[in-house]
């Protein structure tokens, strides 16, 4: 099997750029690091400013990807080395993580889950509730097939014992394979900031704050608790406060840039409440409301006519009482006075910040990378998904934080700008 | 004939239809419906394990009809048909349900009539697929030709995408000259170049793509006919007037005695009759402006037969199989006293504003004036709470702040800066900030009570109630007041030759921001740049890249598959009456004579399937595919069968 493009990160833009490639006709090797494809976007609830399900996007993206005949999907895979030998030339190395499972036999049967005995937190949910040992990452994985975390594991060999198509390897050994492709696309999005560093907003320490990717696992349809509870006593939460710009625009965090995002995931989920938690009251405290994009003013506008409170003001501090409650202050803007509100829970919008350790991987040339360590584009202006080096292309959050049709946007562009590219170096596509 | 072993395959679609409707409960309500072989719910159908399941019982239940209840067809009818034709089964034996619009949504506070309805609309459509045939797409040719209007920043972008694939591309730019509205812009962000210096990239690409790229300046499209595939278009060459090469353009620049208003400075300079907006603009002959030109013959005696001031216009044909909309934008215009717009003399917009730093040097003057202190008025003709322009504009914080930087560096002017929020968005928030490092002040308006301009001798007065200090009025004496202007949508007559839909906010529609965010409604039209929404350069050469991205998908595979669902005439019921022929708004039903009998015959490749003719039918000799009398009438006897408790 030789491939003409590999896409490194199985998110919303790595999937849209292999099906545009493959439905133009070229053999790609998306390669992703996580057991399952589908990225970030897989864990929302509900998108702005359309309000559809974020499941009903993804999961058929997903589907379209796995079912395509010109796309090979490599998943808990990791790309190690990259060397450009010329143009159109690239050889990679990838590693392929032990899953101690054999892919091929296993059904997705889940007796392996429900027959071990170990609970750890479960990734997907941010740690809200636990999973197995021996799992399938979460419901609509795909594949939708078990590992082993065999860091946790006792090896007491019930999964193993359980499986009914003795698909449970041990002996599984990492092992290195080596392709050869004509082109790189990287689409390996984004990090979520870690909340923890923001230490005057107690995130870690306070059990009610939370951060806005968890408030999405309990807003999602598929949500761990089927109801928005906190998580020190598992009260409904009536008040509940925002404080955006966390890890954004902050340069105590040497992050000074914004983050594109979170005033809108943020009305988001404040809209959302108004199903899930009809009774709740909602503060959002914000620097300045950017709804910038298609529908998002007008978005933002029901947000404020169903009665969401908006104050202007950066949140100083957050203090937690001992019934749990959290009080928030703040000088707010708008009226000049200082604000101590409290609230059952306070939800941290937190930033995306880059992930770009794949550039390690290029071993002899290098990726530039922006200021903030974002992979930098290199002709923004006319042509925004080019790198500094030939053949390399970025697409979505891994060149700076954006929404959902901003990245589809740029996986396309990747794609064409790169099958220019294949045509350049002589790969022209076989029309049948 | 009927299909008698139908799948039935209910979605929870995550708690966005199971929170309302007992989707249990429809199972169980059909699954003894007549014909139905099997009823199942899941949480996701369209996912990988849904899908698989559906592909499972075809193959193994032997299923001749499948039936999904899930979210609205739009979305997912051709994720469900690629299921049948994967499993064997031909994809049109399919009926997609939309219980989650239709009944979920529609009746969030009615739980039992929500399922009950949703009982009714999922046996209707297993009525329907008893009585549904296999049908085999229309296979359209693709040839690899395309039309883009609009030769800005998007159009050039997209054009090249293609060429360089060696695709046809037809490019089609109302002026004389391309470039659009980039070329008229100071700085670009986030790279900092001129805005003729990102054309003048872009042009040198084109020169080397010639042999691919047909560009027509001064053009217009006249008329559209055709579909997907197949479009037909004719268009208008408006005289140059200027029809060779001549190295003497610039002494005939210089002889033309005629002045007029310069469109390209927003009317702050004057050009003559015959003119180049800019030096190096493209294509390199200059034009003629004939609404301006008294046809004295100056430039004809400088340039002799490189001018024929009788050039007449030209009309072509051209063939097309993907349209790509690149129209763009146009710059608010503020109301008459907007903030003093037109009553001040130094009150200009941001367009203006960044042509006046374009064509100034030394120092920055206006009307013989210097400019040493400039306010910048935010959200003008953007956001309005009453008005057409409710949406943001999305480039014109960074775009102002990036100005007010540029002109604060060369001309040491003092800004001031008159906002609602700051939407310096992502990377952009660095101009932001050194704006701020650099003195820039920024105050805070209410929409409630926007700043006011008057005028106190040679200074205009900004007055604001500044809600940074808490509601202080503040009042800024300065030298040139800048309205920050949004985009507002062109409302061109070749959007409605070919029925493109619009957004509530008046910009062209795409059929799904993530989902297909550059296609329209209209089959084989896409949209690039900033007609779909305000955008910036960046936002519009990604979303031009995406549309060729598209387009390739089509071209390079040379075909693509259209739904059969087109009309049929049965020859023994007509009677050769000749309704549908004057029904038929496509002119796609001729009658013919058979054995002496006159009959209806339908013209495969331009119907559009309406069903105009099968209504209108006396006899119902015609039917549409897919939808044919059988069918709805077994789809509505389902419907009004009683659901029991």
């Amino acid at each position: 099997m030789s491939y003409d493009v590999m896409v490194i990160g199985g998110g919303i833009a790595g999937m849209e750029a292999s099906l545009t490639l493959a439905d133009a006709g070229y053999q790609v090797l998306l390669v992703e690091k996580s057991p399952s494809i589908g990225g970030k976007m897989i864990e929302l609830s509900k998108v702005f400013p359309t309000l559809d399900c974020a499941g009903c996007i993804t999961t058929p993206k997903m589907a379209a990807t796995a079912n395509h005949p010109n796309i090979t999907i490599m998943t808990y895979c990791e790309v190690q080395e990259i060397y450009k030998e010329g143009e159109g030339k690239f050889r990679v190395k990838i590693l392929k993580k032990p899953r101690y499972v054999k892919v091929d036999d296993c059904i997705g049967c889940q007796r392996c889950e429900i027959a071990c005995p170990i609970f750890v937190p479960k990734e997907y949910e941010y740690g809200l509730i636990g999973r197995k040992v021996a799992y399938i990452p979460f419901e609509m994985a795909s594949p939708r097939k078990a590992l082993i975390d065999l860091d946790n594991c006792v090896m007491c060999g019930r999964c193993e014992r359980a499986c009914p198509t003795d698909a449970i390897d041990f002996l599984q050994q990492p092992e290195v394979v080596e392709e050869e492709v004509k082109a790189v696309i990287i689409a390996t999005g984004f990090k979520p900031f870690d909340a923890c560093l923001k230490k005057e907003y107690g995130y870690g320490r306070y059990k009610n704050v939370i951060h806005a990717l968890e408030m999405e696992r309990l807003l999602a349809p598929s949500r761990p608790y089927n109801w928005v509870l906190r998580p020190s006593d598992g009260k409904v939460p009536d008040r509940i406060a925002y404080v955006l710009c966390v890890g954004s625009r902050d340069k105590s965090l040497d992050f000074p840039i914004c983050s594109r995002v979170c005033c809108m995931y943020s009305t988001k989920q404040a809209i959302l409440f108004t199903s899930a938690l009809p009774l709740a009251d909602v503060t959002i405290y914000y620097m300045d409301i950017r709804a910038f994009g298609k529908g998002f003013e007008e978005f933002y506008n029901m947000a404020e006519d169903m009665g969401i409170r908006f104050v202007k003001g950066k949140v100083a501090k957050i203090t937690e009482k001992e019934d749990g409650n959290l009080v928030v202050r703040v000088e707010n803007i708008d009226d000049g006075t200082i604000e101590e509100e409290e609230y059952d829970m306070v939800v941290l919008s937190i930033g995306l910040t880059p992930n770009s350790e794949v550039v390690k991987a290029f071993k002899n040339v290098e990726i530039e990378l922006d200021p903030f360590g974002f992979i930098k584009p290199v002709s923004e202006n006319t042509n925004p998904v080019l790198t500094n080096v030939k053949g390399v292309f970025v697409a979505g959050c891994a060149a700076g934080p954006k929404d959902i049709p901003d990245s589809v946007a740029e996986a396309n562009a990747a794609a064409i700008q790169c099958i220019d590219y294949l045509y350049e170096v002589g790969a022209k596509v076989v029309v049948r | 004939m009927v299909n008698d072993k139908i799948g039935v395959y209910v979605c929870h679609c995550g708690g966005n239809i199971s929170d309302v409707v007992d989707v249990y409960k429809v199972v169980k309500a059909v699954q003894n419906f007549p014909n139905v072989a099997v009823a199942k719910e899941f949480m996701f159908m369209c996912s990988d394990q849904g899908q698989q399941m559906i592909e499972d019982d075809i193959k193994e239940l032997g299923l001749n009809g499948v039936v999904v209840a899930s979210c609205s067809p739009h979305l997912h009818e051709t994720t469900f048909r690629k299921v049948l034709a994967r499993a064997g089964l031909n994809p049109f034996l399919f009926e997609h349900i939309n219980i989650r619009e239709h009944a979920a949504w529609a009746h969030k506070h009615d739980p039992e009539g929500a399922t009950e309805k949703a009982i009714r609309l999922v046996r209707s459509g297993i009525a329907k697929v008893s009585k549904a045939r296999a049908l085999e797409s229309i296979r359209i040719d693709m040839p690899p030709q395309i039309l883009i209007i609009g030769a800005g920043i998007a159009g050039i972008r997209s054009a090249l995408d293609l060429a360089k694939l060696g695709i046809e591309v037809h490019l089609v730019e109302q002026l004389p000259f391309v470039g659009g509205r980039i070329a008229q812009g100071y700085g670009a962000y986030p790279s900092g170049k001129i805005g003729t210096e990102l054309i003048d990239e872009l042009v040198e690409e084109l020169k080397k793509e010639k042999s691919n790229i047909h560009l027509y300046t001064n053009a217009e499209v006249v008329s559209i006919e055709g579909f997907i595939g197949n479009f037909e278009v004719e268009i208008q060459i408006n005289p140059r007037y200027v029809v060779k090469e001549c190295d003497k353009f610039d002494e005939a620049i210089e002889k033309c005695p005629i002045e007029v208003l310069d469109e390209f400075n927003y009317g702050m300079t004057k050009r003559k009759a015959i003119y180049y907006p800019y030096p190096n603009a493209y294509p390199e002959l200059p034009a003629i402006d004939m609404n301006a030109c008294n046809k004295c013959g100056e430039c004809v005696n400088v340039c002799g037969d490189a001018i024929d001031l009788d050039q007449k216009p030209e009309r072509k044909k051209i063939k097309a199989s993907i349209i790509t909309f690149a129209t763009g934008f146009d710059p608010y215009e503020p109301k008459e006293g907007e903030y003093g717009y037109k009553q001040f003399d130094n009150v200009v917009t941001l367009p203006q504003f960044e042509r006046l730093l374009a064509l100034s040097n030394g120092k920055l003057e206006y009307k013989g004036k210097e400019i040493k202190d400039v306010a910048f008025i935010y959200c003008v003709g953007s956001r309005e709470r009453e008005g057409e322009h409710k949406y943001c504009s999305r480039y014109c914080c960074t775009a102002t702040i990036n100005a007010a930087l540029a002109a604060n560096q060369k001309f040491g002017v003092r800004t001031f800066h008159v906002y609602r929020d700051i939407r310096t968005y992502g990377k952009y928030e660095t101009y932001y900030e050194e704006a701020s490092k650099n003195g820039a002040v920024f105050l805070k308006f209410s929409p409630d009570e926007p700043p006011e301009i008057t005028q106190s001798g040679d200074k205009l007065i900004v007055k604001v109630k500044d809600q940074l200090t808490f509601g202080e009025e503040i009042e800024i004496p300065v030298d040139m007041v800048v309205l920050s202007v949004g985009m507002v949508p062109r409302k061109t007559e070749v959007v409605s030759m070919l029925r493109v839909p619009y957004s509530m906010d008046g910009f062209l529609q795409e059929v799904h921001p993530k989902l297909r965010p550059v296609e329209t409604a209209i089959g084989g039209v896409l949209i690039a740049g900033a007609c779909q929404a305000p955008k910036d350069t960046v936002e519009a050469t990604a979303s031009a890249s995406a549309t060729a991205a598209k387009a390739s998908t089509y071209l390079l595979r040379g075909y693509t598959e259209l739904d059969p669902f087109i009309v049929e005439v049965d020859a023994e019921k007509c009677t050769g009456c000749g309704d549908c022929v004057e029904e038929c708004m496509f002119g796609s039903i001729e009658l013919k004579d058979v054995n002496g009998e006159k009959k209806a015959f339908v013209i495969e490749a331009t119907c559009r399937g309406c069903g105009a003719c099968a209504g209108i039918c006396p006899e119902e000799a015609i039917n549409l595919r897919g939808y044919t009398y059988d069918q709805l009438r077994a789809q509505i006897d389902a419907m009004l069968e009683e659901v029991e408790e």
